[in-house]
């Protein structure tokens, strides 16, 4: 078609400069707001998996200073700052150099200048050297450091020496050839081997800290045995716990004796063999004193732990880990004073594993052969000490050693543990309690609280949205949904108070009652309708047709009312607590489960729970199932109807199968709604970590962990960072859901717009 | 209604059509079943909700403890059962007695089976104070400057009037010399102290002004010594049902209700009283006590910041989504994601809040304008503004969805009609769209204020605390603190029901602010609903 010659417009058609120019500027600024929000809405993932992604990131490492005391070391330690390291090698003096490489002192060590040290060992908690001599004596000294402000804010440390007394052994003979120090604060424990070969001997002293009225206490020995004949062969190793609880001596037949140190003295309690027949390379307690690193002769690398194999039995060692191969070489060995890290390694080749995962951290290869190696109090840095009198501090950064994916969801078995377990406890008393942060109990929780939720909700949210779709007059469904949608719009804080103070105390002695009443009301409805239609027809035309939503209730409510009172005489029936102790026989439910069942009974727990996410869980899904069944056309429904099916025909063969992907999807959006409830679960649930689908105790959800522990978590510590991988994961079960639910839902507007 | 109508006629009597019809009725109780549920909860909160403001019946009780007899005064709370170790049946009570003073606990459970007898004295007398909770005690005897006025005498009434409303006048003055002048002394000494660090002002001067506040600062405290003097000598006597001697001093006495002796109405009016101080009362007694004006305050701010907030961006977005953006998978994705933030859980936005309000944007802020406090943060915490912020963000798809929904409701026609007389796009949605779809926008910025005043869950990760000393809006410069902490309805029943140290004797306020959170949630849902209800009339008309 030709184009027509355009007329140009006259002067008064045409548009003023300023509205084009305001019109412009409007698109664009609605453009750049409306792609902002966007945005921003999608800033939520970025901005929660940011502080996520850190818990993921494995150890780094890098030199940090060096130093040359210029002696071969045999023992190193450090300060808590990492700052000044001091070098022992067993002779009179202690080497201290900054790792600056500024200052360099010697200390002379008291009492040490005229006698042969053969044996020592360090403990990095107490910084403690206990050494033992050529004479049979027994002894040690402390190292201690101090910090310094000067008038500019500048710190200085200041290290220092302090001995401790010496003690001679009464039995055996010769050389200490090894010694082993444990400290519990009021008492100690020296474990040390005297002579060599198959004639040497072990011995147990045991100290006591006798507290005087004035200053410090004066320690004496409290007694002296001799293990010998308690160990499997020539001992080789010998290691007190750095409490002074227990005592391991490896034997050369490959033998481990564990010995308990308690108030009655030394007793053996087990003996164990981690490699076979082959005496241990390394044998060092980790942080906490309860487990072990053993490290055999082929580099393999195990960690064995005290726990109770059997519930009440004793606590004996057994082993929990498998770490990787190390190399050949000497083995370093050097424990995190924080958590339950640690620094091993064979010839130059280090890494920093996690004794918990058994997660290697880092590793790497060193450019000096080292001998000896030891970890900071704040676990931020480690130094390397060389054969040739080198010594290197590395900076460590590696804010969250326990957390990896094992950790997160898988089994862990954790220190004292029986066995690989999910657990969640993240915070604990003591300094050496190792976090549990097993994510898998929260989710347990939240999807156990769902269920429960939505075995209630879902029958009666689909009936009502069937009978409000298929059968309530228009008037009254004007005024029904309103109240349903106002329903799902209740604070969820009011419903939660409820659950847990007014109706947990109610149900918690009605339980008989619920079950009666659960079985009662469904079937009177059915029954009522059976009878219903037996009527005579005149008496049943005065009721118009939809009220029958009316008609039922007195039934259904008296139903109910018999259903509460028959439960305590059910109760009395078949629910009777038999007392063990005194025979006695008593009619209740909340004794009777525990007894019956084994599990426990709690009075905040998912049937109440269930019930009072009803309110927030039956408007979701009743409001959107029930626009999915009304906007089923009405030509289908019409056509059933007109083909001879009666109403329920209507609604079973026609309305339900159209109408299936958008109910499909109402329960999505409320399996939604509930999985991220927070303020009920909070307060009905008793939030108790459980794992078990028992319907009287409670759970841990991950929304009501979240809300209670962030707030106190300290920023950016693995803790903080696992809530939010929490939140991340709770975002993603919704928005899975919500996302199937949404697409099922459009898919079933297109349809119904061609039907 | 004896001649059935035919149209009427559709409950089938007979064969085949009778099939299924239980099941119908089974959707029925359903429908029933869900309908109670809601109208049920309502007038639970309403009921318990109005019973904490109604003044109940004093009754005084002769209960049998062994051989002795006890005489108890008070009323009752709770019925409950308990079964004893032999497993059997008690019907306990629940009697609240007050004078916590005395008997360390408020409430006493009672075996219905040990009390001997029950009356109504008239003289007891329900005694409200500062401390301890209520007391119910009759009168003994009034101790004023005047001398001693026994229970008996005729002009009891009329100084135990005087005796409360000097209490009140003094208390009134107390509250402004300590909140507000000895107040304003603290923050000018506070100021002086980092003026002096920053350098502004120097050592002499800083030192001259502590001294002329140090002497402000004691006159203030002189004259609340002189007020409290005053009141010293007046006290009010009273005796408990055991017969124990209490003595209220005037400056704790709040308020005496002769409970059995009041008409209904004097009852009723009991109520609106009560009612009143619940609403304008700052709490006390660890919350259990005193009202929830804070929180109401709190609550009312954090919400309307937030849907200042939310309706601007949410209706830009709805119009770029609707008018702007080219109509594609990529609008129609975005569509699905925005609907998906309505169903993520709220205790994500408090996490996201957390992470970016508060230290992202927040710790910003801080180190960026107030980096002189540091390490205290001012806006690098938990805030009222935070809170605000992270629940706009939360109810924004509820403002989206709608606005788009009310504009996409907008005929053709109309916009044709505005196109063809020459109108920019622009000035056709200013004109045109915009205010056909307004009511549609009101309703979701209402439905998102409704959502938002319920929500707690993120709040307590990014401002909720359970006392707020101060109020994020007051009289002191520059008036309007946005990096405050505040209280909150939703989070004054959790933290009393859940946290409290006395938590029985905070069920009334808790069951108090729940009527008020609900009511306050609802009134906005039926507003929403009655605009939308208008709305569909007028398009139904409109549309052609």
């Amino acid at each position: 078609m030709p184009e027509l010659p355009r007329s140009p417009d006259p002067k008064r058609f045409e548009v003023s400069r300023a509205t084009l120019w305001f019109d412009r500027f409007m698109g664009w600024a609605i453009r750049f707001g409306g792609i902002s929000v966007i945005v921003a809405v999608f800033g939520i993932f970025y901005f929660i998996g940011k502080e996520v992604v850190p818990l993921f990131r494995s150890a780094h490492i890098e030199v940090a200073g060096k130093v040359a005391p210029g002696n071969k070391p045999a023992i190193i330690g450090v300060d808590e700052w990492g700052r000044m390291p001091f070098f022992y090698d067993g002779s009179s003096k202690v080497v201290f150099a900054n790792t600056e490489g500024t200052e360099q002192r010697e200390i002379e060590v008291p009492g040490l200048a005229d006698v042969r040290v053969a044996s020592y060992s360090y403990d990095t908690v107490h910084r403690r050297i206990a050494l033992g001599l050529e004479d049979g004596r027994v002894g040690s000294f402390l190292v201690e450091y101090e910090r310094k402000f000067d008038s500019d804010g500048k710190s200085t440390i200041e290290p220092s020496i302090t001995p401790e007394p010496w003690f001679s052994l009464e039995k055996g003979v010769g050389p200490i050839t090894a010694v082993s120090y444990g400290d519990s604060g009021a008492g100690r424990v020296i474990i040390a081997k005297r002579g060599t070969g198959v004639s040497s001997t072990v011995h147990v002293l045991r100290l006591a800290m006798k507290r005087g009225l004035v200053g410090k206490g004066k320690l004496s020995p409290l007694d002296e045995a001799d293990i010998t004949a308690d160990l499997g062969a020539e001992a080789t190793l010998v290691r007190a716990s750095q409490n002074g609880a227990l005592v391991l001596v490896a034997c050369a037949n490959g033998e481990v004796d564990y010995f308990l140190a308690d108030s009655k003295g030394v007793s053996k309690r087990q003996s164990f063999k981690p490699f076979d027949g082959v005496a241990p390379r390394q044998m060092d307690f980790l942080f906490g004193g309860v487990s072990v690193v053993l490290t055999g002769s082929d580099g393999q690398q195990e960690q064995w732990s005290l726990f109770r194999p059997q519930e009440d039995g004793e606590r004996l060692f057994g082993e929990t880990q498998k770490f990787p191969d190390l190399g050949a070489g000497d083995v370093i060995f050097a424990a995190s004073q924080r958590n339950r890290t640690f620094l091993t390694g064979a010839g130059r080749d280090l890494s920093i594993r996690h004794s918990t995962s058994g997660v290697v951290r880092w590793q790497g290869t060193l450019d000096i052969d080292p001998v000896i190696a030891v970890l900071d109090a704040k676990g931020e840095n480690f130094i390397v000490a060389a054969a040739d009198g080198q010594a290197r501090r590395y900076a460590i950064h590696d804010p969250h050693p326990e957390a990896n994916w094992t950790a997160f969801f898988g089994k862990v078995w954790y220190e004292g543990g029986a066995k690989p377990i999910y657990q969640w406890q993240s915070t604990g008393g003591s300094d050496d309690f190792e976090p549990k942060l097993s994510l898998i109990p929260l989710i347990f929780g939240s999807l156990k609280g769902t269920a429960y939720a939505l075995l209630f909700s879902i029958p009666v949210a689909l009936l009502a949205a069937v009978f409000s779709a298929a059968f309530l007059p228009l008037s009254v469904k004007r005024v029904v949904k309103p109240v349903m949608e106002i329903m799902s719009s209740l604070p969820s804080v009011v419903l939660g108070f409820l659950a847990g103070l007014w109706l947990a105390p109610i149900l918690e002695t009605r339980v008989p009652s619920v079950a009666v009443m659960a079985l009662a009301l469904p079937l009177t409805a059915l029954l009522t309708g059976y009878c219903w239609c037996r009527l005579p027809i005149a008496f049943r035309n005065r009721f118009e047709n939809g009220s029958e939503w009316m008609v039922v209730v007195p039934f259904v409510a008296f139903a109910g009312w018999i259903g509460w009172h028959v439960g305590p005489i059910i109760e009395g029936w078949f629910f009777v607590y038999k007392d063990v102790a005194t025979g006695r026989e008593i009619a209740d439910f909340r004794l009777w489960w525990p007894q019956a069942v084994g599990i426990p009974f709690e009075q905040r727990n998912s049937l109440v729970l269930g019930f009072m996410m009803g309110f927030a869980v039956i408007p979701v899904i009743f409001t959107i199932s029930e626009d999915a069944l009304s906007n089923v056309p009405k030509s289908l429904t019409a056509a059933a109807s007109a083909l001879g099916a009666n109403r329920w025909q209507v609604v079973w063969t026609v309305m339900l199968p159209v109408a299936s992907s958008g109910i499909f999807s109402a329960l999505m959006i409320g399996f939604g709604r509930a999985v991220g409830e927070t303020m009920i679960m909070v307060m009905a649930t008793g939030n108790t970590p459980v794992t078990d689908w028992n319907i009287f105790n409670g759970m841990r959800t991950l929304s009501a962990n979240i809300a209670v522990e962030l707030p106190e978590a300290p920023v950016g510590s693995t803790h903080y960072r696992t809530l939010f991988l929490g939140a991340v994961v709770l975002f993603g079960m919704t928005f899975v859901m919500n996302t199937i639910a949404e697409v099922l839902r459009q898919r079933l507007r297109e349809r119904n717009k061609i039907v | 209604m004896a001649s059935p109508a035919p149209e009427k006629s559709a409950f089938a009597t007979t064969g085949r059509s009778r099939r299924g019809e239980p099941l119908v009725w089974l959707t029925a109780a359903g429908l029933a079943f869900g309908v109670a549920m809601a109208l049920g909860l309502f007038l639970l909160i309403l009921f318990k909700g109005t019973a904490s403001f109604w003044p109940r019946r004093i009754d005084l009780m002769e209960v049998s403890q062994g051989a002795v007899i006890e005489k108890i005064a008070g009323y009752v709370t709770q019925e409950t059962q308990r079964k004893d170790a032999e497993g059997v049946l008690h019907e306990e009570i629940q009697v609240f007695r007050g004078n916590k003073d005395l008997n360390g606990e408020a409430f006493k459970y009672l075996d219905r089976d040990s009390i001997k007898s029950t009356s109504r004295p008239e003289s007891l007398l329900l005694v409200e104070r500062l401390e301890y909770g209520p007391a119910i005690v009759t009168a003994e005897a009034l101790q004023t400057p005047g001398g001693r006025i026994e229970a008996t005498a005729a002009e009891f009434d009329s100084a135990l009037e005087v005796i409360l409303e000097d209490g009140r006048v003094a208390r009134d003055k107390l509250l402004v010399i300590e909140r507000k002048q000895i107040g304003a002394v603290s923050r000018e000494l506070e100021a002086l102290v980092r003026a002096e660090r920053a350098g502004t002002v120097s050592a002499e001067i800083a030192a001259a002004r502590r001294v002329e506040l140090q002497v402000t600062f004691e006159k203030l405290q002189a004259a609340a010594a002189v007020i409290r003097a005053k009141l010293a000598g007046s006290s009010f006597t009273g005796v408990s049902a055991d017969g124990r001697e209490v003595v209220f001093p005037a400056a704790n006495l709040l308020g005496v209700f002769a409970a059995n002796r009041a008409s209904f109405f004097e009852r009723v009016g009991e109520t609106f009283r009560r009612v009143g101080k619940f609403i304008r009362e700052d709490p006390r007694e660890a919350n259990t006590e005193g009202g929830v004006f804070p929180a109401i305050f709190g609550t009312v701010i954090m919400t309307l910041v937030m849907s200042l907030f939310v309706t601007p961006f949410g209706v830009i977005a709805a119009i770029y989504l609707r008018e702007y953006a080219r109509q594609g998978m990529m609008v129609r994705v975005v569509r699905i994601c925005v609907n998906n933030l309505a169903g993520v859980p709220s205790i994500v936005f408090g996490v996201f809040g957390l992470a970016f309000f508060v230290y992202f944007v927040g710790g910003g802020l801080d180190q960026w304008l107030f980096s002189d406090r540091l390490p205290t943060p001012t806006y690098g915490t938990p805030g009222i503004l935070w809170a605000s912020l992270t629940l706009a963000l939360l109810t924004l798809p509820v403002v989206i969805v709608a606005t788009e929904e009310a504009l996409s409701a907008v005929p053709r026609g109309v916009r044709e009609a505005a196109l063809a007389c020459g109108a920019s796009k622009w000035q056709t949605i200013q004109r045109v769209v915009l205010p056909a779809s307004l009511p549609g926008i009101l309703t979701g910025v209402i439905l998102a204020m409704a959502r938002g005043a319920g929500e707690v869950a993120p709040l307590m990760l990014v401002g909720v605390v359970k006392l707020a000393p101060t109020l994020p809006i007051d009289s002191i410069a520059p008036f309007i603190h946005p990096e405050r902490k505040f209280m909150h309805l939703g989070f004054h029943i959790y933290d009393l029901g859940f946290q409290s140290p006395d938590a029985e004797a905070a069920k009334p306020i808790v069951y108090a602010t729940a009527l008020l959170l609900i009511i306050v949630v609802v009134t906005l849902n039926l507003t929403a609903i009655l605009i939308r209800n208008r709305l569909k009339k007028r398009f139904a008309v409109s549309s052609f």
